[in-house]
């Protein structure tokens, strides 16, 4: 289990007349990953998103808020001490032809952790060629076809699994996947969000799935949690099916009306929103940070900052949560042809 | 305006839009293996005024197939046979030297993929319209500022301030638009667009191939669009070609094929696609991987090693394309059920 309350972090930028100017990235974040659980954040770039995720792994740090992993708050531990227990975080990237070092074949990236995972866990070294080929078949690639090869010898889909296989051979209980499918082909991105709901039922790994496409988290598990982040800020909250069936914030109903309608099999949904392009703006002072762009918005949302919760204030525990003055469900999602 | 001069308009706009045929395109790239095709036979007509849109995967040809409409394929790629003819340009694979550099740009417009990445960093966009018109030699360059202005206004930009910015002082979506007016300033009537939408947030996605629909359609343009992305073809084109191996496997007005696929392999890149709505169960990948230069077999079906429908004759011999119903095919398993019209493509 791993939890994070009001993660925040701001980018300090140089620039300007007016010197250092301070950029939240991260307005308060919270969220709770179980174990084997699946929760994606969605957003445009500048969200915010690949930050959480590196937080997370471990790899950025964070300027207030507490991440707890088993227990444990990191706030707590010196630098050293923390790497264990990150080292169970492995973050998968986007981009599966960097991720590889081209001059070692597949069995030289995955010999180096599983040699190290054998001396923590008093493994003898024999077992680590063994695991080797454990790990590969279970990301769904033939050991024998790929062990020797180098990253260059191998497809898109193919080198993401490697990826996969590599980030496994630390026995991780949280994979943090940063858009690691949309590179992939499109035929071949079913398999590998498929291999990622595979693992999570098969070796209890939570997945944390970070994307900018909203379809894609349907298919890492149906008991998913959706987190809609917004300028570093969480804007809708809820169960995967429900929050795109019944999006409720209209910064959420913007993004899912933007995915294309495939005419021919599905027609638009019927009160599909016309989103508006981010522009570059500073900090409004106080009110909702979506007003500007949101096609609903009142004198209230200018001024107020909605939290959230149920209807814009703080609230009880409910399935769905949103920050909205003016929460309304629309029906903007595409609709089946035959329906 | 009268609906008389409405009706003119409209007349007029479709004599200006022109026709594009590709005619057995082959175009063959030197390997270590030998020259191997990545686009071979390939026929392909867009009709004038209309958006066609290319969907492949990596290694599909659709790149190479784009690039030949600038007759721009290089080394070691060449192109092998065929034709492309443009309606007032004439075949485009015959032109040389001068006549082919003025004829890209001035008559056809290239939107480079990641238009993002393919403007030069160290002069202002201003800077470049101005390098683009001197190549063509414009004289009034005054005028090619003042269109600048005007297309960038049109995709709702301050015209001016995107002409005084460097490159990465603009966002992609932005940059995505400069890339658009450089291909439309010289009035280019044909317009090729590379993976328009790749790297680029959903919304800005949404607004950018708004844009195309709506500047393709103001312009009285022949278009068309290159990319992976079915959605994206889906929103903004008229008729789908889809290729695998370098060939067109399939073609037909946009919304017949993707509400009634022929092809097995449309069929599984539909049912491939992660959707918003539509039973989970009924989703899945293509067994397999996309081909490449490498792979591809020497006969047969291109795609028979990845197809639910493969018969015998799929080994052995490649399927010719068949019309019918203002669609083509190339599938053996599909032949049956079609009466054969030795006609290879619609028009």
């Amino acid at each position: 289990m791993i939890t994070g309350t009001g993660i925040t972090k701001i980018f300090k930028q140089r620039g300007g007349v007016l010197g250092a100017r301070e950029v939240p990235a991260l307005r308060g974040v919270d969220f709770a990953i179980a174990k084997g659980g699946a929760v994606s954040f969605i957003g445009e770039s500048g969200s915010g998103k690949t930050t959480l995720g590196r937080i997370v792994a471990g790899l950025e740090t964070h300027d207030a808020g507490e991440i707890v992993i088993d227990g444990v708050p990191m706030s707590t531990l010196s630098h050293r001490r923390r790497q264990p227990y990150f080292r169970r975080i492995q973050l998968i990237h986007q981009d599966p032809y960097s991720a590889l070092n081209p001059t070692r074949t597949i069995h030289q990236t995955l010999e180096a952790p599983l040699r190290l995972r054998a001396r923590q866990t008093g493994r003898p070294r024999s077992w680590v060629d063994g695991r080797a080929a454990e790990l590969l078949a279970m990301v769904g690639i033939d050991p024998g076809y790929v062990l020797p090869r180098y990253p260059h010898q191998l497809s898109g889909g193919m080198r993401q699994r490697v990826v996969i296989a590599r980030a496994l051979t630390m026995d991780p209980e949280v994979l943090v996947a940063d858009e690691a499918v949309s590179m992939i082909d499109v035929s071949l991105r079913l398999g590998i969000l498929a291999l990622l709901k595979d693992l999570r039922e098969r070796l209890g790994v939570g997945v944390l799935f970070i994307t900018h496409d909203i379809a894609t988290a349907r298919y890492i598990g149906d008991d998913g949690e959706l987190y809609v982040l917004y300028r570093g800020q969480v804007v809708e909250r809820g169960a995967t099916e429900k929050i795109i069936a019944d999006p409720v914030h209209p910064y959420t109903q913007s993004l899912l009306s933007a995915i294309p309608v495939l005419h021919g099999l599905e027609r638009p949904g019927a009160e599909r929103v016309v989103p508006r392009e981010m522009q570059r703006e500073g900090e409004p002072d106080g009110g909702c940070l979506f007003a500007r762009r949101c096609p609903f918005s009142t004198e209230r949302c200018e001024n107020e900052m909605p939290v959230l919760g149920r209807d814009g204030g703080p609230g009880q525990e409910t399935e769905q949560e949103y920050a909205c003055f003016h929460p309304k469900r629309r029906s903007v999602i595409p609709v089946g042809v035959g329906e | 305006m009268t609906a008389h001069t409405a009706a003119r308009d409209m007349a007029a706009r479709d004599m200006e839009a022109p026709g594009v045929a590709i005619r057995d395109l082959t175009v063959v790239y030197k390997t270590p293996a030998g020259e191997l095709p990545a686009v071979r036979g390939v026929d392909l007509t867009l009709a004038p005024g209309t958006i066609t849109g290319v969907v492949g995967e990596s290694g599909s040809g659709k790149s190479t197939l784009a690039l030949s409409l600038l007759n721009a394929v290089q080394p070691p790629g060449r192109i092998a046979a065929g034709s492309v003819e443009i309606d007032g340009l004439g075949d485009v694979l015959t032109l040389r030297g001068e006549d082919l550099r003025r004829a890209r740009g001035r008559q056809v417009g290239y939107v480079f993929q990641a238009a993002q990445n393919s403007l030069n960093p160290l002069k202002t966009i201003g800077k470049q319209l101005l390098d683009l018109g001197r190549s063509h030699d414009v004289e009034d360059l005054r005028g090619l500022v003042r269109d600048a202005k005007d297309l960038l206004a049109r995709m709702g930009m301050d015209g001016a301030r995107v002409l005084d910015s460097y490159q990465h002082e603009l966002s992609g979506g932005m940059r995505q638009r400069v890339g658009i007016m450089l291909a439309l300033v010289l009035n280019a009537k044909v317009v090729v667009l590379d993976e328009p939408t790749t790297a680029l947030d959903m919304i800005t996605q949404a607004t950018i191939l708004r844009i195309i629909r709506e500047v393709h359609e103001e312009r009285a343009l022949t278009t068309l669009v290159i990319t992976h992305d079915v959605g994206a073809v889906a929103e903004v084109a008229d008729s789908l070609a889809v290729m695998y191996g370098g060939r067109v496997v399939e073609h037909g007005p946009v919304t017949e094929v993707l509400g009634d696929a022929w092809h097995p392999y449309t069929q599984g890149l539909i049912r491939a696609i992660p959707r918003l709505s539509g039973d989970l169960s009924l989703a899945r990948a293509l067994p397999g991987r996309p081909p490449t230069l490498g792979t591809l077999p020497k006969q047969g079906c291109v795609f028979r090693e990845r197809c639910e429908r493969r018969m015998e004759v799929c080994e052995t011999d490649e399927p010719m394309s068949v019309n019918r119903d203002g669609r083509t095919v190339a599938c053996h398993a599909t032949d049956r059920h079609l009466t054969l019209v030795k006609r290879k493509e619609f028009v």
